[in-house]
């Protein structure tokens, strides 16, 4: 097998199930090839996209984040809590809630460091409290979010989905920083092995530091996202993104422990994800079967992720 | 250049340095020997700046030195190449000899283009032609042991440790290593030589310091000591001679073990052997020879794709460790940390690993009978432990590779395969398994070890193959079996 496609055999495999998809699609409804049905699941990608590219920076750092889901809730329901209709506030409190993110991936790490606990617990634990302070805040659907807002989800720029086109871009400078910061090198380093990492003397801490950091902001961007497609913030709002921000991850290319991969396959398999749920729809299958269906796609790309990993 | 004094370092339950003094002059290539679990690895580490001593002094370029990580350590000029090797299999070879040090353009982003460059112009300069972009986990062991000593050129190195260098890598690229560190001691960089080796020891080194058991024995100029004192140094007794006598009926038992046209794979292409009860057969062969394929086949942990093996009387295609082990077969690997111990379990536990059957009484393990056997096999081995129940982990590798071997020696009946048995082992417990390989070959064993030691295999071999890239291409007895022959054999390119 040559080289470039065994580098990027599972970015050529997701590409390829996307074609599949398509192809079945193209039979089962012309309205599903529609430009307008392309922008649509491309719209409806932004928020596993969002959440997934934080993801995959932690997975790459041979890490994981499992309080997404939480910081997720908390953040949504702080955005239209805080600004509550009033327009003025909405500047500040998107900057403020962006902060806040990032600074709890930064305490994510911090924890991971000073307390010498996998980040599988740590996030675990983090994401635990931060579900309480959700609801703490907010039992139910708290506070609103003013008419200017919403364009953040349903607005469009240069003819294409604004939150989506944000996602897409954001992947954009991750992939950079991923491949012209030295810490981003270093991150794949600490994924590979971390105990080379440590014997050749590379800044762990500011690695972690900037994945998981990386990760809370991501998480915040999503929660303003939803806060702005559902116009109020629900503190469970984000209780199924902890697990789901994984699969485009493994789907794309990265592996679980860290040292391979990238965002670019994680951006290709959250749109196949959100084009097979569209499918289903297309197909008139109950919500209940899109969840089997997705589940057997993990299993199955896993699966093959597992006999490329023995090759090696 | 680097001066120790008093160095101390203990663990729970083991004092692994007491009082070590240490100098390495600049301009110095310093030997440093002496036994596994003598305090090497300890020493290395607290010099690279990953430990902290608990007592004494370190001095480094006439100033006191206290490093709080490997980092420190590096920025100061210490450059650690460690035996295990810390590379990272998923990234090239140029981002492995950059990483940390990534060279950046205007902008301070990272230069892909200029690291690709420079790495490829370093490893010219250690002699060695590699394609930069290469995944590490690609190349051979010996490829990436020179990425690892390029990765230390990058900085000015001021002093050089490496340890076990020449572990994986044998005659053109060890001369190159070699010249490569004279140049480096000629332009004042220190130079401090871990090896088991002694003769390269004394090839290359200006003067060597032996540790036992934690403590400094003592630190010599290289043309005032001979091998044999230092050897005794390290082991602190006379070892007499360490390969023991061979029978001269070794090679006329029955065969135990017979291989017709094996294939396993891509990297074993043809092999038909014979190994006959008592005899001790050494299989040599370059990295890469397919040896250990060849093992791990015939035990049944990879499966053979072609031809039979007949242990005995029976003739199998196919076979499986578990019906090998019942047909009295034995297989000592060569990564005794990831292939053959049970590390986060006690000596006990380890040895009586495949024979689990024998110590179950009505479904429950009998641990005081498991303790019993180990007891044993911890006083016929002369194994250092604090018992059956010591944590395998804690033991030095010489022990540890004691245990294995005794696991296998108890429930042997027909062939053991060993497979670099003494690799990173002091000299004592190597004397100490010579002598139990041929006890079990003397009770009618045949034993197949494979050994990339030329005088390993010419000490304790009753006969000779080689192979090369999956094929034999010769067997050698008697006196026909010598460095020479052997390395002609393992580089040759007719097949026999």
């Amino acid at each position: 097998m040559p080289r470039w496609l065994r580098n990027n055999a599972s970015l050529l495999g997701v590409m390829l199930l996307i074609g599949t998809v398509y192809l079945v699609g193209a039979v089962v409804s012309d309205r599903f090839l529609s430009f307008g049905n392309v922008l649509n699941v491309f719209e409806q990608t932004t928020d596993l996209a969002l959440v997934s590219i934080g993801q995959t920076l932690v997975v790459l750092s041979g890490g994981i984040d499992l309080s997404v889901g939480s910081l997720i809730s908390l953040t949504s329901c702080l955005t239209s809590g805080l600004i509550n209709g009033n327009p003025d506030r909405i500047i500040p409190v998107v900057a403020a809630v962006l902060a806040l993110g990032t600074v709890v991936g930064l305490v994510n790490a911090g924890l991971v460091i000073a307390l010498h606990v996998h980040p599988l617990i740590i996030t675990l634990g983090m994401g635990a409290i931060l579900q309480g302070v959700t609801l703490l805040y907010a039992l139910g659907p708290v506070g609103r979010v003013p008419r200017g807002f919403n364009f953040l989800a349903y607005g469009r720029i240069l003819g294409l989905p604004l939150g989506a086109t944000i996602a897409v871009v954001l992947s954009i400078l991750i992939a950079l920083l991923l491949r012209y910061l030295p810490l981003g090198r270093q991150i794949y380093a600490v994924g590979d092995d971390a105990n080379a990492a440590r014997l050749v003397g590379l800044p762990r801490t500011r690695v972690l530091m900037l994945v998981y950091g990386c990760s809370g902001f991501c998480c915040a961007a999503t929660g303003l996202y939803l806060a702005a497609r559902f116009g109020v913030g629900q503190p469970y709002t984000g209780v199924n993104y902890t697990l789901a921000s994984i699969t485009p991850v493994v789907l794309g290319g990265t592996i679980l422990s860290g040292g391979k991969g990238g965002v670019v396959g994680t951006l290709l398999a959250a749109f196949l994800i959100s084009l097979f749920n569209n499918l289903l729809n297309f197909m008139d299958v109950s919500k209940h079967y899109q969840l089997v269906a997705q589940a057997l796609i993990i299993i199955f790309a896993v699966s093959v992720y597992v006999e490329r990993r023995r090759e090696e | 250049m680097l001066t120790l004094k008093g160095i101390s370092k203990s663990f729970p339950g083991v004092r692994a340095l007491s009082g070590v003094s240490l100098e390495v002059r600049s301009g110095e290539i310093h030997g440093l020997v002496g036994e596994n679990g003598a305090g090497k690895s300890t020493l290395i580490k607290i010099i690279a700046g990953a430990y902290a001593p608990d007592a004494g002094e370190i001095c480094f370029a006439d100033a006191p030195a206290h490093w709080s990580s490997p980092r420190e350590a590096k920025q100061h000029g210490v450059h650690v190449v460690y035996q295990e090797f810390a590379l990272f299999p998923q990234l090239s070879v140029a981002e492995n000899i950059f990483i940390g040090h990534e060279p950046r353009n205007r902008l301070g982003m990272v230069d892909h283009a200029r690291t690709r460059r420079e790495a490829k112009e370093l490893l010219l300069k250690l002699g060695v032609s590699l394609n930069p972009s290469a995944r590490v986990a690609s190349l051979s062991v010996a490829d990436q042991q020179m990425v690892e000593i390029a990765r230390a050129m990058v900085h000015n190195v001021k002093l050089l440790v490496l340890d076990e260098p020449t572990a994986v890598i044998a005659g053109r690229e060890v001369a190159l290593l070699f010249d490569r560190l004279r140049r480096l001691r000629a332009s004042g960089v220190s130079v401090l030589f871990i090896s088991h080796r002694l003769d390269e020891v004394f090839a290359i080194c200006n003067r060597v310091t032996v540790l036992k058991d934690g403590r400094l024995i003592g630190t010599r100029d290289i043309g005032e000591v001979r091998r044999e004192h230092l050897i005794s140094m390290m082991v602190g007794r006379d070892l007499g001679d360490l390969f023991p006598e061979r029978p001269a009926t070794a090679r006329s038992g029955r065969p135990v073990l017979r291989t017709e046209a094996v294939a396993i794979g891509d990297r074993v292409r043809d092999i038909s052997i014979e190994l006959r009860a008592g005899e001790i057969v050494a299989l040599a062969g370059m990295v890469g020879a397919g040896r250990s394929e060849l093992a791990l086949g015939l035990f049944g942990a990879l499966p053979i794709s072609r031809g039979t093996i007949q242990v005995g009387d029976q003739r199998f295609t196919s076979i499986s460790p578990a019906k090998a082990i019942k047909l009295g077969m034995g297989l000592v690997t060569e990564d005794r940390k990831s292939q053959g111990l049970a590390m986060l379990l006690d000596v006990a536990a380890n040895i009586s690993g495949p024979t689990l059957a024998e110590v179950t009484r009505q479904g429950l393990i009998d641990k005081r009978l498991e303790s019993a056997i180990a007891a044993h096999e911890i006083e016929r081995y002369r194994i250092v432990c604090r018992g059956p129940d010591a944590p395998i982990a804690t033991m030095s590798g010489g022990n540890q590779q004691k245990v294995i071997v005794a696991r296998w020696a108890r429930i042997c009946r027909s062939v053991l395969i060993l497979d670099e048995p003494t690799r990173g082992i002091d000299i004592g417990a190597k004397a100490e398994i010579y002598r139990i390989m041929r006890t079990l070959a003397d009770g009618g064993v045949g034993i197949l070890m494979i050994s990339s030691e030329l005088t390993e295999v010419i000490g304790m071999a009753d006969r000779v193959i080689v192979m090369r890239e999956g094929r034999v291409t010769g067997e050698l007895i008697d006196a026909d079996v010598t460095e020479e022959n052997i390395m002609n054999l393992a580089t040759s390119e007719r097949a026999a």
